[in-house]
């Protein structure tokens, strides 16, 4: 037999009652044992569902996504450059004027999607580091070595990848060093660290590159790709973050490849001397 | 990036897990919860100008149900195609491996993906939203676009069936 209250005792369970009526199922789960039983059970089923896998979107689906809003957000701007709200010009032409311009949105969207989606704008370094960087994302796979301590990276490439960059910690500027990787990359170890920018993961990639044309700075399927030289070592940062913020970085890193240069240089003047 | 983008993904895009999971609760096949969350995020971005209320996550679920809800009538007109997520439970089904290969966890945790996607939808969509997505009865009613006694009621029916086969499958194995 189901007590009159149980639909009241579940939303007391679920903690949808004000406190007055709260109170009444207070008072009235010491008289009804049925009720007392009811609220075990809710309790049970709870703690037996929390063993359901919480799962996260696959890092492709979160890169199509990125890549479809990209698209959007052109043909949007595109569509109506003078406009302030999609809204607002919607409802102040005359629906055919919509009719076409929303045609033009969706062939200029379906061309620049083709575009920014298919493989055929750029080499196989581009893909690769794209692919490297998606694979970083999967649990567990960012870092395989954890430190915020440019110290203990340093000499982990050592023993680990084939090219040993510069290193180091900016998070006064916002750019914290999470540790770093070795990545298969064209035939050899690249050394990869490992940066946060707020909830943004930006991968820089450091491999032997003396003579080839690196790819210009380009964004696929939403992550951003910079490229650029320094030394003999060819860098790529990868990213979901702004434009603004990898070549912040970019500087940054220049900037201390620039300052561990003056103390090589200075480190070897006093031993000529 | 346009402020009404950063916008988006200041307060909608954190919610993409949570949206992901919905649909895949929804379907049980894979891939179509990848088109019905592409979908949707994309319709939510386009209808995020206009969005005015406390919570995007709610607002966000019911755009991910109203993408299933289309997704699958559109399969439905095409003729034979099997219904997804009916039939096929495939990644929520215990295989036929050795009763000693999986640690018993795992199992459990099996036995209840199992029961739960075994539910009717209308049952297993509120018991996700508000055991698994913690959202509250009003939020639930939203996104089910349900009076707030049918919550209640669907709920009490899907915990008490759940705690049912539940028990069930505990005789079973012992």
């Amino acid at each position: 037999m189901t007590c009159a209250e149980a639909l009241r005792v579940q939303a007391y369970f679920d903690a949808e009652l004000a406190p007055d009526d709260a109170a009444s199922i207070e008072r009235h789960l010491p008289r009804c044992p049925g009720c007392r039983t009811l609220l075990a059970e809710l309790e049970q089923t709870r703690a037996t569902l929390k063993n359901v896998p919480q799962l996260r979107a696959p890092a492709a689906l979160r890169a199509n996504i990125f890549a479809a809003l990209d698209v959007e957000e052109v043909a949007a701007a595109q569509a109506a450059p003078a406009k302030p709200t999609r809204g607002a010009s919607i409802r102040t032409r005359p629906f055919w004027i919509g009719a076409f311009a929303g045609l033009g949105v969706s062939v200029l969207a379906a061309a620049l999607f083709a575009f920014v989606m298919l493989p055929f704008a750029a080499g196989p370094t581009v893909d690769g580091l794209l692919t490297a960087h998606l694979q970083s994302l999967e649990p567990q796979r960012l870092v395989a070595v954890v430190s915020s301590e440019h110290h203990t990276v340093k000499p982990w490439f050592g023993g680990h990848a084939d090219v040993s960059p510069t290193v180091a910690d900016f998070s006064a500027r916002g750019f914290t060093l999470v540790g770093g990787r070795a990545d298969p990359l064209l035939g050899q170890r690249a050394a990869v660290t490992v940066y946060r920018h707020g909830k943004h993961v930006i991968n820089v990639f450091a491999w032997s590159n003396k003579n080839t044309v690196l790819p210009e700075a380009t964004t696929r399927n939403g992550y951003r790709l910079l490229f650029w030289r320094s030394a003999d070592l060819a860098y790529c940062a990868v990213s979901d973050t702004t434009w603004n913020a990898m070549e912040e970085l970019r500087g940054l890193i220049e900037a201390q490849i620039v300052a561990e240069q003056r103390v090589e240089i200075s480190k070897g003047l006093d031993e000529t001397e | 990036m346009s402020d009404e983008r950063r916008r988006f993904e200041a307060q909608v895009l954190p919610h993409l897990d949570a949206a992901y999971r919905f649909a895949r609760w929804l379907s049980s096949a894979p891939g179509h919860a990848d088109d019905v969350v592409q979908d949707a995020m994309l319709r939510a971005f386009r209808g995020f100008g206009a969005f005015r209320g406390a919570d995007p996550r709610a607002w966000l679920f019911a755009i991910v149900r109203n993408c299933h809800s289309t997704a699958l009538t559109q399969q439905r007109r095409r003729a034979s195609d099997p219904l997804p997520g009916e039939d096929e439970g495939v990644d929520f089904v215990a295989p036929d491996a050795g009763p000693e290969v999986e640690a018993l966890r795992r199992d459990d945790q099996r036995a209840i993906d199992r029961l739960l996607a075994a539910l009717p939808e209308p049952y297993r969509e509120v018991l996700v939203l508000r055991e698994l997505e913690e959202l509250d009865y009003r939020d639930i009613a939203t996104v089910a676009s349900i009076p707030i006694g049918t919550v209640m009621s669907r709920l009490a029916r899907a915990r008490a069936a759940l705690r049912q086969e539940w028990q069930r499958t505990l005789k079973e194995t012992a």
